[in-house]
């Protein structure tokens, strides 16, 4: 807080180096952590990719292909399949102005089990909300954010928010669901009647360890669940990212005290006659 | 019917209240009702400060795209050397145009009516004024100097200083300068019971400044409001950037010339913005930058017809002599209001 006063009394002292810039504010997908901190299936982006597209990679699952989910726009791009080469993909919008957030899903299917890695990529692109998108089953088993943050908006440590469990497109009541972070936070906990699970961030944040590529330290989470069916266990993920509390790097007394302050400055006027100045 | 509307609206100023109370709900609370994902849906050019850090709002301020777009596209594209072609220019061309549709309807009525913040120091200031907070107004020399701030601001923060952070001048803390010192970031946040915007940013020395500044203005113009009118709304650089557009739109504020005018000058005390020009202008120049078409001037002229808020051809309002009679029985130009005198109720008649 010192190195903070000092510089604001410096004022302008000489611009510095430009730290690094994020790509935007909206919430994107955890960047490919060099060890898996988890063993659930994970979307993760990976650097690369280029403006306007986004490097995936698939991280304990075998898929040969991602299926990325349009919130709509024209119905023949709605769903779209990319190849996955040795766990790695480019995925784009599906065309412009198809939307903001897109589903992205893959999927391993063998005879006794079926495992699907989940996530939502934010392409700066305007077109229809992710509500339908939401709502639409994409597979047997799923976790379902209601909602998704919006633009500006994160997942944040200590921040409650709600994951809908869907079994065939409908609820799934007093169901266990798992949560991890790439902090080593491990918590399960359940649906309620309506199949929502209730989440609240863990503060387990390590901003030193995390990626500093960008202006807001971000570290992944997964929630996951499974179900028995059919003689077959249906396993379902959900990952994408959380950031640091905003309590932590901020200061309600400073801010109180440099709002007395300005209010202190106008007082005057109060005390002073009617007049018309200049 | 009529009537009864005419009871409940019996000014233009109280139609004005109730719209700017249901559109503060609506850039304030206003997801509950448009969705949540309708903010960014329905505006992210909005031309009123309807903050994209709260949650909870209906539709954001076309400031926070423009400087994302200064400094994520254009001063990216600029320093790594690419072509400077549509696909980096055309979000900010397309944000533009979205402005100016919303824009070509109302116009400057959007500070007017529509801007949160405009509203909340609406209020404060009639709260100075129902307390007996004295005045203070702005002479033509006063306002002069003021009056440049908001294009120093509309340059300077929204465009120049996020365009040299996006090409790695300056340092990120200056990504959107313009929002960080922003009162409406911190009022309309509070309003929503958040404190996070409220508290200083202290993760580099760059962010504390930039917050300590922020937070001492917002202290300034809360205090102040009580004893000057729309004291940001005067540095805005949304009101430039309305004021560069503001013949495109149908709204508009339109003054004819008139004999009585030169001795009267009752329409420059009424004006929130302090603007003389109303009093000794006509025609195309009396409509001025800083005009927030928020009618004041039209209610209180006191003669038939000279002053008018028309929107395209179609007169909305004109200024009439029977108007201003009833008008200032309730408030002077300045926005005195009447005393609330308290009366006891009459007992009933024994004799009925």
């Amino acid at each position: 807080m010192k190195r903070s006063l000092c510089a604001l009394l410096l004022g302008c002292a000489s611009l510095g180096t430009a730290q690094a810039q994020h790509t935007h504010a909206a919430p994107l997908a955890p960047e490919a952590a060099p060890t898996p901190w988890s063993r659930a299936p994970l979307l993760l982006a990976a650097r690369g990719g280029g403006r306007g597209a986004a490097s995936i990679v698939v991280q304990n699952i075998s898929s040969q292909a991602v299926t990325v989910f349009a919130p709509g726009g024209d119905p023949a791009r709605l769903k779209l399949d990319y190849p996955a080469a040795a766990g790695r993909t480019a995925i784009q919008p599906s065309g412009a102005t198809m939307g903001n957030y897109h589903w992205v899903q893959a999927r391993e299917e063998r005879d006794t089990t079926v495992r699907v890695a989940s996530t939502v990529w934010y392409f700066n692109n305007p077109g229809d909300a992710p509500t339908q998108l939401l709502t639409q089953p994409k597979s047997e088993l799923e976790i379902v954010p209601t909602p998704l943050p919006r633009e500006h908006g994160h997942y944040r440590e200590s921040e409650r928010w709600r994951f809908l469990v869907r079994w065939q497109g409908k609820p799934l009541a007093d169901h266990p669901v798992t949560m991890e972070t790439e902090f080593g936070s491990r918590s399960t906990l359940f649906t309620n009647a309506h199949g929502v699970a209730t989440i609240i961030f863990p503060r387990d944040f390590d901003p030193e360890k995390a990626q500093a590529a960008h202006d807001r330290p971000k570290a992944g989470f997964v929630l996951s669940t499974t179900h028995h069916a059919a003689n077959r266990q249906f396993m379902t993920a959900f990952n994408h990212t959380y950031s640091p509390e905003p309590e932590r790097s901020r200061s309600l007394a400073w801010g109180a005290a440099f709002s007395t302050l300005g209010a202190l400055i106008a007082f005057p006027l109060l005390r002073r006659k009617e007049a018309t100045h200049g | 019917m009529a009537k009864a509307l005419n009871s409940l609206f019996p000014t233009l100023s109280r139609v004005r209240l109730t719209v700017q109370l249901i559109m503060l709900f609506v850039t304030v609370w206003g997801a509950s009702i448009v969705g949540h994902y309708s903010a960014e849906k329905i505006s992210d050019a909005l031309p009123a400060l309807s903050c994209a850090y709260d949650m909870d709002n209906g539709g954001y301020c076309v400031l926070i795209p423009l400087q994302h777009q200064m400094h994520h596209r254009v001063g990216e594209a600029l320093v790594k050397a690419q072509e400077v072609g549509l696909k980096i220019l055309l979000p900010l061309v397309m944000t533009m145009l979205t402005f100016l549709a919303f824009f070509f309807v109302l116009g400057k009525a959007f500070c007017g009516w529509v801007c949160p913040l405009g509203t909340l120091q609406e209020i404060v200031q009639r709260v100075g004024r129902r307390f007996g907070v004295a005045q203070h107004t702005l002479g033509p020399q006063s306002v002069g100097k003021v009056r440049p701030v908001k294009w120093l601001i509309l340059i300077g923060l929204v465009f120049t200083l996020p365009l040299l952070t996006g090409m790695g001048i300056t340092p990120h803390a200056f990504g959107n300068p313009y929002c960080d010192i922003c009162p409406s970031r911190i009022a309309t946040t509070l309003l929503t019971g958040g404190t996070e915007q409220f508290a200083l940013n202290a993760e580099s020395g760059w962010h504390f400044a930039i917050g300590a500044f922020a937070n001492t203005l917002f202290g300034f113009v809360l205090i102040g409001a009580l004893a000057i009118r729309q004291p940001f709304c005067r540095i805005c650089p949304m009101l430039a950037m309305n004021a560069a557009f503001r013949f495109v739109s149908l709204a508009r504020l339109t003054k004819r010339a008139h004999d009585k005018c030169d001795k009267c000058g009752i329409c420059a005390k009424a004006c929130p913005m302090d603007i003389h020009e109303i009093h000794t202008e006509h025609g195309r120049k009396a409509y001025h930058d800083d005009c927030t078409l928020c009618g004041r001037c039209v209610e209180f002229c006191p003669d038939d017809d000279i002053i008018a808020l028309k929107l395209g051809p179609i007169p909305l309002f004109r200024s009439s002599r029977e108007y201003y009679k009833t008008r200032v029985k309730g408030e002077s130009p300045e926005g005195d209001v009447k005393p609330i005198k308290l009366v006891r109720k009459p007992a009933p008649d024994a004799s009925a």
